[in-house]
């Protein structure tokens, strides 16, 4: 396979805008599947990614497209669809020379769209505009094309497809040869291979999906993981057409799989670079970076017996899941669970999912915490992802909590709207793009703690779902943060504890002390529901002792009757769960857990 | 078998109250005749002739049958066997009762009589569906007292929608003038498919409901509080009613009515019908230990002696403490343990419920 030949190139778009059906008719058109055989959506391989129609894992898959009697390769390398996974769409990126960027035509650029596209000139790549969807009746192209020209693509650029009838698919394969430069690596180099995915397979360990750079790799090669220095023996080559297929050497250029036997996923890490061990390269590609679990939670087996399964069905998701982390933690409300780390909402919701629907556990989320840091007296630094392990206030001289950089994209109706919640998030205002007379694309700070909380579902109420919006981490500031408990008749809760910046913590504490004052019945005695910080208590309410419980009559006529009635209230207590002295109905509390609030 | 208690229904009323869910029938002089002739053969079928140390006759309202039929009606009781220290009750109305009545009482051996009396309020009375004369009760029963039947009981409804404490209080001052021993109260129950419920008035709030029975305890503090809704001065308990919450056995005839025999628990047929064609039974509960333990705690304790622990072994052969662990309703000071008896102090009473069935789920039989 000659370099020339070879075109590796990706497909990014905003969610939902016909990406995964595009790359179908792209197979479909080079021959690789024959339409009977197309799922919708061939390259998402897991059921949860064809339901929520986003691309969870990576995905390569090589085709093969005659032009003007030459042999082309395709490799078209799949990437993940949301913010979340950022980083694994930045590594899958940096193996390709072009881009697709797809755009909906009755839906226009949105947030993903502008992160996708700047992520992928960031790489250097080579992008193509295409429109898709223009069968729609909804769909208006002038419109897309202006906001496509505002974002600095000419109109001739742009290729309009319908992924679903197959038109305009030729031109955009066409486009692709032409446009796209081939990728330029030098054969005779030491190894420099990317990996940018990995797969956990039962029978051959870690699959790691690799774009080689520089050099060459064979089967039988001792290869060497740079970052991590783990060296292993190269056990099989090869690549998806979409079948596998074997091969026995991976070229400068081109993109496939690597399996060596890797038991442990710790080893590989994607953005590093392997190399040989023979004959290493000298230095490593750019762009690796370790990756953090931004978001914590506890997830708690509902039912307590199926701890050990919880256990197992984590590790079995770590397998594949590198950036998964979790680590076992007790609650006197909720029992024994684990705290785990994720590196978004929307990775810690298809974690949770997939434990539920693969694993079959019922479980209970505790509301999200990202990772704080906290400079005590002493001067030392300690990383905190979930309240309970927050120290007392008089040991803490500071604390610090992440911010992201988030570009909010609207209507430019909403801008006020949008700028008082983002105010009432304690964001910092930084600048505000119109991308034509309608468009608007808003920057601001914001801590990451408020995008965790409910962010996201108040900007689309507050837009009527018309913004849209991404972010990226930039770092640690500064921040007034306490540690807010809600106490039961005068003891912690510990799964409703809650770190909260100072200015926040009365009306959340406000928000919380009211909901458990609906949800718990009366008592034998009068229970103080409290939020307090420390031993400060700043919001309470009462919920006032039971008067009366009683059967005042009873007589011979009643006895069977009034037997059945206690039966039935024995019945409603078994299904309470005592926290303390106090008993909460079980499926109330965890509705409060359950929301964010 | 030793039963040593009957109870008799007689369903009729003259007036349907609003809030009643018993077993009723309007009355009616065809009816009375046929229904007296099927509880004659209802008692021939199944009473087998043990000595009685209590009869009770409910309704309904019995003392809406005429003087004839109340002479029949006793004329049928005649043969239950009556051991020589009987309490015979029977519930009277006062809309219905007259001295002749209570002269043929007298005559045919009935020696306690529990008056209806619900509300000494107009506006309450006309709610309810009843009519009453305060005078007419005060001229009763001294009437009652001057025949020589002293063992009387006075029954009070309170927590009537719109009710004030004011007005419980009033009635409890009545009841007090009229100088009886025994005194049961009840806070108003909206029963579905009664007319009150169907109507759509609400429960008074529980705080008052709570308050209401505070003060009428406190203004009857001279009587023995001895149940949950029941007072009594000196040691006129009633003898009947405690056979029910000592969990005894007890037969039940007539229309509605219930019994206790062996380790059966039944119902009579509501349907009038089916009564006069002499299907009584409707529902039998065959009781297992558990659930005689069960009914063993949830009637002993509605009383202030409470649980035997002695009886309880006697009669299940296991120590109550090995069935229903009461230690920590103890600790919390639900539960009182005195000598032989575990009972709940009287100031929870009113959240029985909440304390009988914590112990009920300790239970560790089987």
């Amino acid at each position: 396979m000659k370099q020339e030949n070879i075109r590796n190139f990706c497909i990014i778009a905003h969610i939902d805008h016909g990406k995964s059906t595009l790359a179908d008719r792209i197979l479909e058109q080079t021959g690789a599947i024959e339409k009977r055989e197309l799922k919708s959506q061939m390259l998402d391989s897991m059921d949860i990614e064809r339901e929520r129609g986003i691309t969870i894992k990576l995905n390569a898959v090589q085709l093969t497209y005659q032009y003007q009697r030459e042999e082309y390769y395709f490799h078209l390398i799949d990437t993940p669809g949301h913010v979340d996974f950022s980083y694994e769409v930045s590594r899958s990126l940096a193996a390709c020379e072009g881009a697709l960027l797809v755009v909906d035509a009755t839906q226009g650029v949105e947030a993903q769209t502008l992160a996708n596209l700047y992520l992928a000139l960031d790489n250097n790549l080579t992008v193509v505009p295409v429109v898709n969807k223009i069968d729609l009746p909804s769909a208006d192209l002038p419109k897309v094309e202006e906001e496509l020209e505002n974002i600095g693509f000419s109109r001739d650029e742009i290729i309009f497809t319908s992924a679903k009838t197959g038109e305009g698919v030729s031109s955009l394969l066409r486009a692709i040869i032409e446009r796209i430069p081939s990728p330029k690596g030098n054969l005779s180099a030491p190894l420099q291979a990317l990996i940018f995915d990995s797969l956990f397979d039962a029978y051959r360990g870690v699959i790691i999906s690799i774009r080689v750079m520089n050099g060459e790799v064979r089967v039988g090669d001792v290869i060497r993981m740079m970052e991590t220095g783990a060296t292993y023996e190269v056990v099989g080559l090869s690549i998806n057409t979409p079948k596998e297929k074997s091969i026995s050497i991976l070229k400068a250029g081109e993109v496939g799989y690597l399996y060596a036997s890797i038991k442990s996923i710790q080893d590989v890490l994607v953005g590093d670079t392997i190399t040989l061990d023979m004959n290493p390269a000298s230095y490593p590609l750019p762009g690796y970076k370790p990756m953090k679990p931004m978001v914590y939670c506890g997830f708690y087996p509902i039912d307590a017996n199926k701890f050990e399964d919880l256990r197992e069905a984590l590790e079995k998701l770590k397998l594949n899941d590198a950036s998964l982390v979790f680590e076992p933690e007790t609650s006197k409300a909720l029992g024994f669970g684990f705290r785990c780390g994720f590196l978004g909402l929307l990775h810690m919701e298809i974690i949770e999912e997939r434990i539920e629907r693969e694993f079959g556990i019922d479980l209970i989320a505790t509301s999200p915490s990202v990772v704080y840091e906290v400079i005590l007296t002493d001067g030392s630094k300690i990383m905190v992802d979930s309240p309970v392990k927050m120290p007392k206030r008089e040991l803490v001289s500071k604390t610090l909590e992440p911010y992201v950089k988030t570009s909010i994209f609207s209507p430019s109706d909403y801008i006020g709207s949008i700028m008082e919640l983002c105010q009432d998030k304690r964001g910092t205002f930084i600048n505000m793009e119109y991308l034509d007379q309608k468009r608007v694309m808003i920057h601001y700070e914001l801590p990451l703690s408020e995008i965790v909380y409910d962010f996201f579902d108040k900007l689309k109420s507050y837009t009527k779902g018309y913004a849209s919006f991404d972010y990226e981490v930039i770092g640690y500031r500064e921040s007034n943060l306490v540690k807010m408990d809600i106490l039961l008749n005068g003891e912690v809760v510990d799964a409703l504890s809650v770190i909260v910046h100072k200015d926040f913590a009365y009306n959340r504490g406000k928000v919380v002390v009211e909901k458990l004052k609906e949800i718990i019945p009366r008592q034998m005695f009068e229970v103080p529901i409290q939020a307090a910080i420390g031993t400060h208590v700043i919001a309470r309410t009462d919920i006032k002792a039971l008067r009366k419980n009683v059967l005042a009559k009873c007589y011979g006529g009643d006895v069977t009757r009034k037997k059945k009635l206690l039966e039935k209230q024995k019945e409603g207590k078994k299904r309470m769960k005592k926290i303390g002295s106090v008993e909460v109905p079980q499926e109330a509390f965890l509705s409060i857990l359950a929301t964010k609030e | 078998m030793n039963i040593r208690s009957c109870y008799i229904h007689i369903p009729f009323c003259k007036r349907i109250c609003s809030y009643c869910d018993f077993c009723k029938l309007f009355y009616d002089t065809g009816y009375v005749s046929f229904y007296l002739e099927a509880l004659k053969s209802e008692i021939e079928q199944y009473y087998h002739g043990e000595e009685l140390d209590t009869l009770y006759i409910g309704g309904g309202t019995p003392s809406s049958l005429s003087i004839s039929e109340l002479e029949k009606m006793f004329s049928i009781l005649s043969v239950l066997k009556k051991s020589s220290s009987c309490e015979f009750t029977i519930e009277v109305n006062f809309d219905s009762i007259t001295e002749e009545k209570i002269d043929l009482f007298k005559k045919s051996g009935v020696n306690r009589i529990s008056f209806g009396l619900e509300t000494t309020h107009p506006w309450i009375l006309e709610k309810m569906g009843r009519t009453l004369d305060l005078d007419y009760v005060r001229h009763i029963i001294s009437y009652c007292k001057s025949v020589g039947i002293t063992n009387i009981n006075v029954d009070l409804m309170y927590a009537f929608p719109d009710e004030t404490l004011q007005e419980v209080e009033e009635d409890i001052r009545f009841i007090l003038s009229l100088d009886v021993c025994h005194v049961s109260t009840y806070s108003l129950i909206l029963e579905e498919h009664t007319k009150l419920y169907l109507t759509g008035v609400k429960s008074i709030p529980e705080e008052l409901d709570a308050k209401m029975y505070e003060l009428i305890c406190s203004m009857l503090s001279d009587f023995c509080h001895y149940e949950i809704s029941n007072f009594a001065r000196d040691d006129s308990f009633s003898k009947h009613n405690l056979c029910y919450w000592q969990n005894k056995e007890y037969y039940g005839f007539g229309l509605g009515a219930s019994g206790y025999i062996g380790n059966v628990r039944y119902s009579n047929t509501r349907s009038i019908t089916h009564y006069l064609q002499k299907n009584y039974r409707y529902e039998e509960e065959k009781l297992s230990s558990c659930d005689k333990m069960e009914y063993e705690v949830i009637l002993n304790l509605r009383t202030k002696w409470g649980i035997s622990k002695t009886k309880f072994y006697q009669i299940y052969g296991k120590r109550l403490l090995d069935v229903y662990d009461y230690s920590e309703l103890v600790t919390l000071g639900y539960l009182r343990e005195c000598d032989d008896f575990i009972f709940i102090p009287n100031k929870f009473w009113y959240l029985s419920n909440e304390i009988i069935v914590r112990l009920l789920e300790v239970c560790s039989y089987e």
